[in-house]
């Protein structure tokens, strides 16, 4: 906590009476100006997780009245195939999406090349997915699929391709939505990396071609390495979204397509579960098994981390 | 040295890829003005008989317009609560010192870890107590108050330099005065760098609401459209007359505000 | 008879302000009360619902209602969700699948006393519905409807390829016949849509093979019996044959869509699409009974039913209101809409008139043949593992029996923790 030694600098400066002053004054005010978030996130937040918790040991009624049940919820979780099937959905989701990194990374050195015109207007496009409401993208999708007239199938017909219905092919869908993931991701991180391509001081490339290093090998000498902090902060972002996968499952594949078992996500399943079917309590053992799996996921990606991030 | 005339690879690989982000957005607009036969018919037919009237049905057949201002309302608020609510805490995280601080600081962010699903049966439950459900203010609510927002701000103030706020302090302003009058104004970029970021989450916000607001009166666009999903099934000319409806003012919106925007996410790739 | 109602009223004002149990807004005298009114088809009933309650509204200026439409998709999520909550709409449609849920777990308001002190008499209605809501002796909806299934075809199909139309004699083999002759790769026509849809679609040919969904005492599921089998092959066997879009096909669009924009010669649908599909334009569209399987003819009957929410704040207006939805003045308006087949004996005439050039006689010569629509207490449980184990099975290379012999199990299991 460097800021702590700022501020006990800057105070030292003060006179020792004044000090104290200031300190005394400092408490009030400091639990003054916490107070309003502490409160709003202590009531929707953390209480929260903690009644969550609870809820996991209990049944509901359809309208909501609960019965402890210990453990059962837990011994149902590990029983429903379907859970299995969401965790792997889940899984394959949140590791494809890793895929749209290097096109990212692409991008960002791309638009980020000396003396290049246009970068705005080039910048504004990549973005648009990134604004636009999953809701809408997730429609103009459904339709851009579509196997008998939607423009992803009028597009491989041009070159001989004889496409399918991309989102009700169990053996696709998932690709499919990975692929939309991707497209909406794509902005969003090429902004990161371009941030972290600029920090990466000039004179290091200089130093590199006067060594007769050539642009892939200063590539992958100096800007890997150095924009390695931004691929990890890219990465767990990436994960996470994927865990956290939602909308777009729900808004793609509703109920009666044949490929719903195939690509439904842990949380889409919480959603069902929990909202639709009202079982409630399931649906918190869920969330509490969810949260263990993003723990250790966050945990594994920090230790890891060590071995191939480097910070300046 | 490179002169523009040689960057044309540069330029053919970014166009490419700006192709293809865009192509979509523009089979939206063009499937919006055609009828459905128009829309079924393969090959596709490029100059569409511009059928406004699956515009018009998007206003006919759903609450349109209330839902709209339903999203303003719920974006206006919830984003006025967090720059409020975030800034007043991170200053204080930031630069006073209190006895517990970093543990509460640290006990906050814990929020960040936990997946939003843990939260939602009991916010529900929370919002349906005070008999805020199909309500404004049970939409906005839980979405007031970010640790995100909070966590952001407080690296926003650090990188403050400390001197300008010791004139102040010296003077005799107490803390929320010197926030108001002295740090507040200097933060301003992080102000709007997280203004827009929450503009846009909560704009596209779904879940949620979906939740609480079963009303079609009282949902904003984002579950209207899945309303209007579920209503039309698959006709796709009405479908993307209403997605485009209600996406055009956010990206608009991102268009004007594209500096504070990109800024935003750069800050928060960069800590 | 609107004085009689006013009368009522204000007695019914009366009785609630002496009991004291009146609940505190919008009850004062002048005071204007409004309930809301939950419905799923704008498309078909938008119109009529919109007059039921102009004309109602005409009686019963003191009553305002509110209508609330939400897509049949989300209707139920939503409804549970707000019942849960508490704020369900005073009134709203119920089916079959849900009513013993929601009413055995006092979601509803028991309708017994009140039909018996405004003497509102039940039989008027088909007596397969007034069964269908009630549970443990209490009566919990006036039916709204019923709707029975037929055999769409489109008529310029039909004669482009010189096929004979649909008519009360068919079998099974007829319509494998037709499909062949009908289905036309080139022009993307096929010649049925085998959608893996219970109530329109399966259901009627598991009963027409002589199979059955759940036993007669709500324990055991049908999908193991080789008859349920057999209705279901009957599909599958279409679809494998190439006679029927995918159904990944009829995912992206619509059956609904297909048939009405020429891509379906034929399509089995409910009496609830009749209004949408005379109302296409270009499409010239016949109705026949459903074709005979090998148990002979059978049709599912369904019907809805008007429910009063038991937490509304206005008990007596909702009454008042479900009361004149299923009086006769109600329920002509629907039948000259067309909307759907009014539940109020003697109307069903100028239904079937409402469409001319449409033989809906066929939903009502049906009749005799009808069959209950398959529910329990909790229906929507094993519903949903049917939907998907169906869908499954219509779609990749899966065996029907052995998906059907799994679903049975899993049904059972789940019929089993019905209390």
């Amino acid at each position: 906590m460097s800021t702590a030694g700022r501020a006990v600098a800057v105070k030292a400066s003060a006179r020792p009476a004044t000090r104290r002053r200031l300190r005394n004054r400092d408490w009030v005010w400091g639990y003054a100006m916490i107070a309003p978030l502490v409160l709003g996130l202590g009531v929707f937040y953390l209480w929260p997780v903690v009644q969550s918790v609870y809820y996991s040991f209990t049944e509901w009624t359809l309208f909501g009245d609960a019965t402890w049940v210990g453990l059962r919820n837990y011994e149902q979780l590990l029983t429903d195939p379907a859970n299995a099937r969401a965790l792997r959905n889940t899984f394959v989701y949140g590791g494809l999406s890793l895929l749209g990194i290097p096109l990212s990374i692409a991008v960002a050195a791309l638009l980020g090349t000396r003396g290049l015109r246009l970068v705005s207007l080039y910048r504004t496009l990549y973005f648009l997915p990134v604004v636009t409401m999953p809701a809408a993208v997730a429609m103009i999708w459904t339709w851009l699929y579509n196997g008998d007239y939607g423009l992803v199938n009028y597009l491989l017909s041009l070159v001989g391709i004889h496409g399918t219905s991309w989102i009700a092919e169990p053996s696709t869908a998932l690709y499919a939505l990975v692929a939309v993931g991707i497209w909406t991701q794509i902005g969003y991180n090429a902004v990161i990396f371009m941030a972290g391509l600029q920090s990466i001081p000039s004179h290091l490339y200089e130093a590199a071609s006067i060594d007769g290093a050539g642009r892939a090998r200063q590539f992958f000498r100096i800007t890997l390495p150095l924009l390695s902090p931004s691929i990890f902060f890219v990465s767990v972002l990436s994960v996470i979204n994927g865990l956290q996968m939602f909308d777009l499952v729900y808004l793609m594949l509703r109920r009666g397509n044949p490929a719903r078992e195939d690509t439904q996500t842990v949380v889409s399943l919480f959603f069902s579960r929990a909202f639709e079917e009202g079982a409630k309590g399931y649906a918190a053992a869920m969330a509490v098994v969810l949260m263990l799996i993003t723990l250790v996921l966050t945990v594994i990606q920090f230790r890891v981390q060590k071995r191939w991030v480097h910070y300046a | 040295m490179r002169s523009g005339g040689r960057l044309w690879p540069v330029h053919l690989v970014l166009a490419v890829g700006a192709a293809a982000m865009v192509m979509p957005f523009f089979w939206q607009v063009l499937t919006s003005l055609k009828t459905f036969t128009e829309a079924t018919r393969t090959p596709p037919v490029w100059i569409p008989s511009f059928e406004w009237a699956n515009f018009a049905k998007v206003l006919d057949e759903t609450p349109f317009l209330q839902q709209l201002g339903n999203t303003v309302v719920m974006t206006t608020g919830r984003t006025l609560a967090q720059l409020l609510f975030c800034s007043l805490a991170a200053y204080a995280f930031a630069r006073l010192r209190f006895p517990g601080r970093d543990v509460i600081f640290v006990a906050l962010l814990s929020v960040l870890m936990v997946p939003g699903q843990l939260f939602l049966i009991p916010q529900y439950q929370i919002i349906q107590g005070l008999g805020w459900l199909n309500t404004l203010p049970g939409l906005i609510a839980p979405g007031m108050f970010s640790a995100f927002g909070t966590f952001m701000m407080r690296q926003f103030f650090m990188t403050l330099p400390a001197e300008v706020e010791e004139a102040a302090r010296l003077d005799g302003a107490h803390p929320l005065r010197i926030f108001w009058s002295v740090m507040l104004p200097l933060a301003r970029p992080g102000l709007l760098a997280l203004g827009v970021l929450t503009v846009l989450w909560s704009w596209n916000d779904l879940m949620w609401p979906l939740i609480v607001n079963t009303d079609p009166e009282s949902m904003p666009l984002s579950a209207g459209l899945s309303a209007l999903q579920g209503e039309h099934m698959t006709d796709y000319p009405v479908l993307m007359a209403g997605s485009l409806m209600a996406s055009a003012p956010i990206i608009v919106l991102f268009i004007i505000m594209q500096k504070q925007l990109i800024q935003g996410i750069a800050f928060t790739g960069s800590k | 008879m609107t004085g009689k109602i006013r009368a009522l009223v204000v007695a019914g004002t009366l009785v609630a302000g002496l009991a004291g149990c009146s609940s505190s807004d919008g009850d004062g005298s002048g005071g204007k009360v409004t309930l809301t009114y939950a419905y799923w088809d704008q498309e078909n009933q938008g119109q009529a619902m919109t007059k039921i309650v102009q004309e109602f509204t005409k009686s019963h200026p003191n009553i305002e209602v509110k209508l609330q439409f939400t897509p049949n998709k989300e209707y139920w999520t939503k409804l549970q969700t707000a019942a849960a909550g508490g704020t369900a709409p005073d009134v709203f449609w119920m089916n079959g699948p849900r009513i013993g849920l929601y009413a055995s777990q006092g979601a509803l308001m028991p309708l017994s006393d009140k039909i018996a002190a405004d003497k509102v008499d039940l039989g008027k209605y088909p007596k397969s519905l007034v069964d269908l809501y009630t549970l443990d002796g209490k009566q919990y909806g006036i039916p709204k409807d019923f709707d029975t299934i037929g055999l769409w075809y489109n008529k310029a199909l039909f004669d482009a390829a010189k096929v004979k139309y649909p008519d009360a004699s068919w079998t099974w083999d007829d319509v494998r016949a037709a499909a062949k002759k009908l289905t036309d790769p080139a022009k993307g026509v096929h010649g049925i849509g085998a959608m893996p849809w219970s109530q329109e679609l399966y259901y009627n040919t598991i009963f027409q093979a002589g199979g059955y969904v759940i036993s007669d005492d709500k324990k055991k599921s049908g999908y193991d019996d080789p008859a349920t089998i057999e209705g279901l092959k009957f599909w599958k066997d279409l679809l494998d044959q190439k006679l029927s879009p995918t159904v990944q096909q009829m995912t992206d669009n619509d059956p609904i869509e297909m048939f009405k924009s020429g891509k379906l010669a034929m399509w089995y649908d409910g009496s609830y699409d009749a209004s949408q599909y005379f109302k296409t334009e270009g499409l010239k569209a016949g109705v026949a009974p459903l074709p005979a399987g090998p148990k002979g003819k059978a049709t599912v009957i369904h019907g809805l039913a008007n429910v009063v929410y038991a937490k509304t704040k206005h008990p007596k207006e909702a009454w008042e209101f479900v009361k004149f939805l299923g009086s006769e003045q109600a329920n002509r308006i629907q039948a000259e809409s067309g909307a759907v087949i009014p539940a109020y004996e003697g109307l069903q005439e100028s239904w079937v008139k409402s469409m001319p050039g449409l033989d809906l006689q066929a939903f009502i010569d049906q009749l005799p043949d009808a069959r209950p629509y398959p529910v329990s207490k909790n229906t929507a449980a094993w519903a949903r593992l049917e939907t998907d184990a169906i869908t499954k099975a219509f779609t990749d290379g899966q065996d029907v029996e052995a998906t059907a012999k799994q679903l049975a199990t899993a049904m059972n299991a789940a019929l089993s923790q019905e209390k």
